[in-house]
């Protein structure tokens, strides 16, 4: 499911895209699985985060990638705060 | 330099090469993506275990490089001045490493270029064979090159000065003192360990590292300029 909301990436170095909720629901996804949580539990976790996010989203144009990362990031923390940490560093490990 | 003395310098030399975190992020990274693409847990191993290989085989290449090179040069007979320019590029990497080695910034991002950066983490989020993970391995040695340089050049200085058979063991303690950090991050990857932890602990302390790896060049570099520029001179006096 793509909603009709750009997402500016990269502060515009890179071009806008829409917005994806399979792309962020593989992406919290993953975040879960890698700090060891069951399938099933990471999957409903990934489900309830994007459906808070893009209720978020529902009410903007246009977002850029890093807001809807620091929403995801809010939202994952209630659910499971070390997949929220593992998701927050992705881009800070390196 | 008697046999004890230079392992010692090329083990603890050794030790400071250990505390560079590049080949340890990516690890890091490498171990979370293919935990989170729901890979095996052989799987994992496999791909955590190639990278470790990549950097190990690619640490023994560059020492070894750089030793020849300078056996080349030189000889067995090293000019004080190389070990002077040896021990500047010890305090100097040292220094630097004080001042800059972590970006003041969240997370643990390392003052390499951001192209090597974003190279390094496009490859890792890529990477799905184990022929990949051992590339990755190589290339992540080289990316940090700008610090280990100075450890790699002081230990290829006293290894040039041993017999073959103690080169062959000076390499090889190198390479497995240099490869302690990562197989700790390898270990707790294969035994189920959390990436958040690992990540939680690495980020407390960050500076921690970084000041220890700074002091040990720093303190590596002025043991290497006593006995060999100060020593030869007072001995030659």
């Amino acid at each position: 499911m793509s909603l009709a909301i750009d997402i500016i990436k990269r502060n515009g170095q890179r071009p806008s895209e829409n917005f994806s909720r399979e792309k962020l629901h593989a992406s919290i996804l993953a975040a879960c699985l890698s700090v060891r949580t069951p399938v099933g539990q990471a999957e409903s976790i990934a489900h309830a985060v994007s459906d808070s996010v893009i209720s978020w989203l529902e009410t903007k144009p246009e977002v850029t990638s890093h807001d809807v990362r620091r929403i995801t990031v809010k939202h994952l923390r209630t659910h499971h705060p070390d997949a929220a940490y593992i998701y927050e560093q992705h881009r800070l490990t390196i | 330099m008697n046999i004890a003395s230079s392992l010692a310098i090329i083990a603890l030399a050794a030790l400071i090469h250990a505390s560079f975190q590049l080949s340890v992020s990516v690890l890091t990274l490498l171990g979370g993506h293919a935990i989170g693409a729901k890979k095996s847990q052989a799987k994992v191993l496999r791909l955590t275990t190639s990278f470790v290989f990549g950097v190990g085989v690619m640490t023994v290449l560059l020492l070894s490089f750089v030793s020849l090179v300078l056996l080349d040069v030189f000889g067995g007979q090293t000019p004080q001045v190389v070990w002077a320019i040896g021990c500047g590029l010890l305090f100097g990497v040292g220094v630097a490493v004080w001042l800059f080695y972590y970006r003041r910034a969240k997370g643990t991002s390392l003052w390499i270029p951001r192209p090597i950066a974003s190279y390094l983490h496009e490859r890792t989020k890529a990477t799905g064979r184990s022929a990949e993970a051992f590339s990755l391995g190589l290339t992540s040695v080289l990316g940090e090159l700008i610090f280990i340089i100075a450890p790699i050049a002081i230990s290829a200085l006293v290894l040039i000065q041993l017999s073959p058979v103690w080169q062959l063991v000076g390499i090889a303690t190198y390479a497995v003192i240099s490869l302690l950090s990562l197989t700790i991050i390898w270990v707790l990857i294969g035994s189920g360990h959390k990436l958040s932890h690992i990540q939680e602990w690495r980020e407390a302390n960050k500076y921690f590292l970084q000041f220890a790896a700074g002091s040990g060049l720093i303190i590596l570099g002025f043991y290497v300029y006593v006995v060999e520029v100060l020593g030869s001179t007072v001995g030659g006096v």
